[in-house]
Formats: structure tokens, sequence, C-alpha cells
């Protein structure tokens, strides 16, 4: 294996902002042997500190608003915000319902917009990707 | 037509009693208020009843929840967006917060107690909910759950809006319980419209409906193995319901089978081949029979799931808890079998029942649940597969006052829609099963160790979308 590989591991960091629930199930779905994310050394961190990638679910909800914001913040540079889903990317069905705001993704700057609803396990898969090979253009 | 819904007037004086009377014999859903309206919620064989309480200019509602505690959500609730002023709540905290806020926290005081507060974000593929444990050394003494990060204030903007165009949102204000709660607003639509659908669709719904339960009680049982720490398990469960979510895709065009079940029927298109979808079933049932034995014979993982959050019949009673939960505890809650709806009429469905109320019973009455899934997705695959699936109904929406229950994964999931001439929407209130159960996660936690609040809350895994809305 070439030591370049590492440079594709992440540490994600997963923010839920009126999501749902329906992308937390495909996102939960990597974790299956079918997709084993943890092979690409992939995997959920228990810390913002730790992570090298936020994703995001959700239109934005008020009460969550607070929270998403100091979770980026808490995060080390360099940092890839993930949108997860058409709610965090700005046309899902809760975008601007109610109080929910307009894509979680959208207020939190994402770069990365994995469309669906929800996204599908490939998907998700392709957009992490994605971010690991920006953050590899940005480490370098 | 089984499973009417009617509606009387009590006065709030005699409210209490009836009441009373009721929880001896009636499944209790709730209460939700419209405007100045309050209507009190029972499912009994005879269908859902509804107490109807008209509040006269600035009276007040008196706190139900003083007796039964399960009314306090509801009416802060009702406190909070229809502006009914609650009389002596036992938490008169108010339900949604702002974005800067951090939300009043109810923590236990005495020598040597501390606290540790966890969330809104979680180190996992989790919902938001900040929990606020208050401990002596390892053991917890209290825990304060509070909700409502994923409040979106959905109802209010329901209203006004046309109900048949609004199905694909029904099916998404939570991603665990999309079929049941689809069904149960397809339901309360057509009940409205006096629509009858033909046997077939009605099989097909069931179909879909187990489906869903399978794979949610799947992820469960995953999640219950995570929790105690037993990640072979957990993979293995992810496993077998990845299989289920391509069956899903396969079967309705959606991993998730959302927006399956619409007003008027089933989607079109909808199990184009049932056959193949019966033969990878008849495999993955053995599959999942194999993993379920193994995993609930493992003697290591059993002694960290007996005896943990137990939850004893009268408290789970006086709660009025739903779905495996309230039946790991003994309770008989499945709407499957009170009140029978669509194809489950013709099925001579029974629930499953355990004692124990820890966390291994919750685990088990799934196992044995979705060996009852199994059996009911072959019953209704072989009635969809002789014949052929039509297109929905066309269904004119009519006016009128209905509260509709199914049984989702988690437990009764119920629609409560108010319609106005041509359809549109005065009122949609959703009660779902998570909203009845979170208070009891809580107590089912009190003298457990601190580290096993993950499994206790994995072994409930209720959802939060559809409880803050
Ligand atoms: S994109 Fe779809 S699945 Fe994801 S949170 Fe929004 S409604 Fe749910």
């Amino acid at each position: 294996m070439s030591l370049e590989k590492f440079l594709h591991s992440l540490g994600i960091r997963h923010l839920v902002c009126g999501s749902c629930n329906g992308c937390e199930l495909e996102m939960n779905a990597l974790a299956a042997p079918q997709y084993d994310i943890s092979q690409e050394g992939w995997g959920v961190v228990a810390s913002p500190r730790h992570a090298d990638v936020i994703t995001v679910t959700g239109p934005m909800s008020e009460a969550m608003r607070h929270a998403a914001q100091m979770t980026i913040e808490a995060a080390s540079e360099p940092l890839v915000v993930v949108a997860v889903g058409d709610c965090a990317s700005g046309d899902g069905v809760w975008c601007e319902a109610g109080s929910a705001g307009p894509g979680a993704g959208r207020e939190l700057e994402a770069s990365i917009f994995v469309r669906g609803c929800p996204p599908s396990p490939d998907a998700l898969r392709e957009g992490l990707r994605a971010a690991a090979t920006l953050l590899d253009g940005r480490k370098s | 037509m089984a499973s009417k819904y009617s509606e009387r007037p009590v006065k709030q004086g005699d409210l209490p009693n009836v009441v009373d009377e009721l929880m001896s014999d009636a499944l209790p859903l709730g209460c939700y208020a419209t405007q100045r309206t309050v209507r009190t919620l029972f499912l009994s064989r005879s269908g859902v009843r509804g107490l109807r309480t008209a509040l006269d200019g600035d009276e007040k509602w008196r706190s139900l929840a003083q007796r039964y505690p399960f009314f306090s959500y509801h009416e802060r609730e009702m406190q909070a967006l229809q502006e009914i002023v609650v009389q002596s709540s036992p938490d008169e905290r108010p339900l949604y917060f702002s974005s800067d806020a951090i939300p009043e926290a109810i923590v236990a005081e005495g020598k040597g107690i501390s606290g540790v507060v966890v969330g809104p974000v979680h180190a996992g593929i989790i919902e938001p909910g900040r929990f606020t444990i208050s401990t002596g050394g390892e053991s917890v003494v209290h825990i304060d759950a509070q909700l409502s990060y994923s409040h979106r204030a959905l109802e209010p903007w329901f209203e006004g809006q046309e109900a048949l165009a609004l199905a694909p949102r029904v099916a998404r204000i939570c991603g665990n319980c999309s079929v049941a709660r689809s069904w149960a607003y397809a339901r309360a639509i057509e009940e409205l419209a006096g629509v009858e659908l033909d046997d077939c669709t009605e099989f097909a719904r069931l179909v879909l409906a187990e489906m869903e339960r399978v794979h949610v009680h799947l992820f469960d049982i995953g999640s219950i193995a995570a929790g105690a720490g037993y990640d072979r398990g957990t993979t293995a469960a992810l496993g077998l319901r990845e299989r289920i979510c391509q069956v899903n895709n396969v079967a309705s065009g959606h991993r998730l089978l959302f927006d399956s079940v619409v007003p008027g029927g089933v989607k079109a298109g909808i199990f184009a081949d049932p056959g193949i979808v019966r033969t990878t079933l008849r495999e993955l049932r053995d599959d999942v029979a194999r993993f379920c034995d193994a995993l609930l014979a493992k003697r290591s993982l059993l002694r960290r799931l007996e005896g943990a959050g137990v939850v004893e019949r009268p408290l789970a009673r006086r709660f009025a808890a739903v779905g495996p939960s309230g039946r790991a505890s003994g309770i008989a809650c499945d709407v499957r079998a009170i009140a029978p709806y669509g194809a489950y009429r013709g099925c001579a469905f029974s629930e499953e029942l355990a004692g124990g109320g820890d966390v291994y019973a919750r685990a088990e009455v799934r196992v044995r649940e979705i060996e009852r899934s199994f059996d009911l997705i072959e019953r209704g695959l072989r009635e969809v597969e002789g014949r052929k699936l039509s297109a929905p109904r066309q269904v004119d929406a009519a006016a009128g006052i209905i509260t509709t229950v199914v049984e989702g994964a988690r437990g009764a999931e119920s629609i409560s829609l108010e319609l106005s001439k041509g359809g549109r929407i005065d009122r949609l209130h959703v009660i779902s099963a998570a909203y009845r159960n979170w208070p009891l996660v809580t107590r089912a936690m009190e003298g457990n160790i601190v580290p096993d609040f993950p499994l206790v809350n994995k072994s409930f895994n209720l959802c939060y979308s559809c409880v803050d809305r």
C-alpha cells in the first residue's frame, strides 16, 4: 500500500440540524459490511476537535443553529463541510418550512453537496471521497 | 370499515373522571388542541374515541399530568403552540427554545451528587438531544432529557395547505416511521372521504409496513449490541438490514420505502415482481433468524442486557408505554391486535408480550416481532402475487375531523386531521410512539450506571424528528 493512501483518512463529525433521520439511517449504513468505510480509514469521531469532515443534515432548526456554529468553530483547519441530503443542500421538503432554515449545508457554507432524499450509501461514499480529495489538496 | 373515529363533548370538570374510566380498558394516545378546543384521545377495540373539551374565553387547562404523567409533553406543546395556559403543571418549562438559549435542566440535589451533560451534538450518527444526568458516583439518580432541537414548527405551517399534496412531506416527518405515518395519514383522508380499498392494495400496504418494521427492528437490535459494546453483533445486524433496504428498493423504488403508501392506495408500479421480493426475503429470513438466535444465546452479551434499564409494568402503565418497549413490560398495546385496520383485519394477529421490562425483554420482543413480520410479509405477498395491483384511486378529500392510528416499528403512530371543505388542512397533529415513550427512557435509567445510558437508551431507540416536529 502506498503511503499517500493515509492522506485520505477522515475523521467525521456528524451534525443533525432538523433532519428526519432518513439521512442518518443511510449514514449509518456506511458501517455495514457492504460498505464498511472503516476500511478506507474513515470513522465517526467523538469530538469536533478530531474531525476533518463535518457532515450536516436537515434544513437547520432554530434550536440547533448555535450548537452547529460552535461545532464548526471547534473543529481545526483544514476542515471540509459536507451537506448530506436535499434538506441540507437547500431544496429538501423542509427547507423554509415552519421555522426551518434554508438548508444546514448552505448556512454552514458546505463545499460538497450530496443530493438525495436520502442519498444512497454509494452517493455518500462518493461525497466523502470528494471531501478526502479536497483535504489532500489543502494539506499539501 | 373497521375502527371508526367517534368523539363526544366532555366538560373540563368531568374530564378527570372520564379519563380514569377509559384508562382501565383503552390505550391512551394523548391530547392536542386546535385553538381553544382540546381533544383527549384513546384507542379502544371499537376505534379511536375522542373527548372534546371546549375552553371558554380565558379558561385555563387544568393539567392532567399530575395524575397521568404522559400528558406532560402534550400540555407543554399546547401551551407553546396554541397559547393555552396550563394550570398546576408538574413541568412548567417551555417545550421549545431559541438558538442560543441553554434549556433549563432539572438536576438532583444532595451530598455527593454531581452532574454530567451530553449533547445536543453526539459522538455518533444520531439525532440531537441534550441529557443532563445527575449521578451519585456511578449510579444515575436522575436524567433530564431536553428534546426539541429538531423543532421546525411544522404543524402551524401545515395549516391551510392542501391535504393530498402534503403526503410526501408527511412521509418525511420521520424516516423511521415513514410508512406507518403515511398509512395513518392516507387512512385519515380516505375514511373522511368514505373511500374503501380493494384487498390487494390493503395487503400491499401491510407488506410495506412490515418491511419497515423489519428494517427498523434490525437497526434497533444492532444498536443494542452497540450499546453493549458487542460490535460484531452491530455489524451483522447492519449487514442484514442493508439487505432489507435493497429489497425495499427493488419492491418500491426507495430504500426506506418513502412515498410507497399514498392517499388512495400504494405508489403506482410498486411490487412489479412480487415473486422476486418473496424469494429474496425467504433467504434473508433464514439468515436473520440464525443471527438473532446466535445473538440472544451469547452469554457475555446477555449479562449486559439482563436486568439493565428495567421498566416495571405499573410504571409502563402509568406512562402509557407503547410499542415493543411497552410490550416488553407486559403492556398489551399493539394497534394491529387492539383495533386491526386494513389487511390486519383478516390476519388473526396476536401481539408479542414479555414481562421482564429490561433491555433483554425489549430485544427479545423485537426478535419475535421480526419473525411475525416475515410471516405477514409472506402471506401478504402471496395475496399480491396472484392479482394485479391497481394504481392509486382518485380521492376527493372531504371535510371532517378524525384520528387514525397505525402500529409503527416503535409503537402507535397517530394522525389527527381536521379538514375543511375542498380538503384544506385546518389542523394536522402527529402523536408519535417516541413522544409517548421518551419519559420512560429517563425513568428506566434510575439506579443504573452511567455507562449503561447508551445501552438503555438504544434499547428504546426513540426518534426525535417526529417528537420535535
Ligand atoms: S433529505 Fe430527505 S431523508 Fe434527508 S433529512 Fe431531508 S427529508 Fe429526511
